[in-house]
């Protein structure tokens, strides 16, 4: 098994750092291209939800990405932050889309986490911690 | 490291009798929320000039996130409003994965290459 841990502060600016870091990993970890890819997708949308939600856009926090991996069996991916606790699963999906009409602009990128991910567990005010996000996916 | 993203304005066709076809801008790079708002920006400035619709090039784009796709989302709203659409053409894979994911690609104009794209709002 191997681990791989790093810490940005929380800003957009560091969202291609962190998807770059999950992806070489997903790449070590025994995953295809499309899939390497997506899990990339994945790790940016939990991250721009922290940044823009948790912490409300503002400066000065930081965010964790801890990634732990059984080649070619599965990568589990964990993300935390001290923001305010924003749970994205409180709103109502209506994705996939099928109306201009009734397309909402909020609610895609938990979406997406779910069908990219096989779990996505979402945990707030831990003692010393914050909030956690982990994610999983099987090779 | 960074994230780019980089948007032209395409020299617009004349139609034989002379009349500017609809803009073109050629969206390339990673459209993710670091980027959006260049993109958002680019949008709303084209839009200003009064065109109804709009095509957007993306073969060079590699990367969209949900934020993009609000972007667009936006956009194509406008443009309906304004009786006009937005017509995306030649998606990479990666950015046509993401339409399929959410349900996107029912709600655009796609085509295949610009050319495609061109004709059909001639």
């Amino acid at each position: 098994m191997m681990f791989k841990e790093m810490r940005v502060s929380a800003d957009a600016s560091q969202l291609i750092s962190l998807a770059t870091f999950a992806s070489a990993a997903a790449k070590e970890a025994g995953f295809d291209r499309k899939q390497t890819w997506r899990i990339e997708l994945a790790v940016d949308e939990a991250c721009s939800n922290i940044i823009e939600h948790a912490y409300s856009g503002q400066k000065g926090g930081w965010i964790t990405l801890k990634i732990a991996i059984e080649p070619n069996e599965w990568m589990q991916i964990v993300l935390e932050d001290q923001g305010k606790g924003f749970d994205p699963t409180k709103i109502a999906s209506v994705t996939p889309i099928t109306s201009l009409d009734h397309a909402r602009i909020g609610g895609m990128g938990v979406h997406m986490m779910r069908t990219i991910m096989d779990e996505v567990k979402f945990e707030f005010k831990i003692p010393y911690i914050g909030n956690r996000l982990t994610m999983i996916k099987k090779v | 490291m960074s994230s780019s993203l980089i948007i032209n304005e395409l020299t617009p066709e004349k139609s034989k009798d002379g009349t500017v076809t609809v803009p073109v801008l050629q969206v390339s790079g990673r459209l993710d929320t670091h980027t959006v708002g260049i993109l958002e920006k680019s949008l709303s400035s084209t839009m200003a000039k009064g065109v109804k619709s709009l095509v957007l090039e993306l073969s060079g784009l590699n990367y969209v996130s949900s934020s993009g796709l609000r972007a667009l989302l936006m956009a194509r709203r406008e443009a309906r409003e304004r009786k006009g659409t937005i017509m995306l053409c030649a998606l990479t894979p990666q950015v046509r994965d993401v339409f399929d994911m959410v349900g996107f690609t029912s709600l655009f104009d796609i085509r295949d290459t610009l050319e495609n794209g061109r004709a059909a709002l001639r």
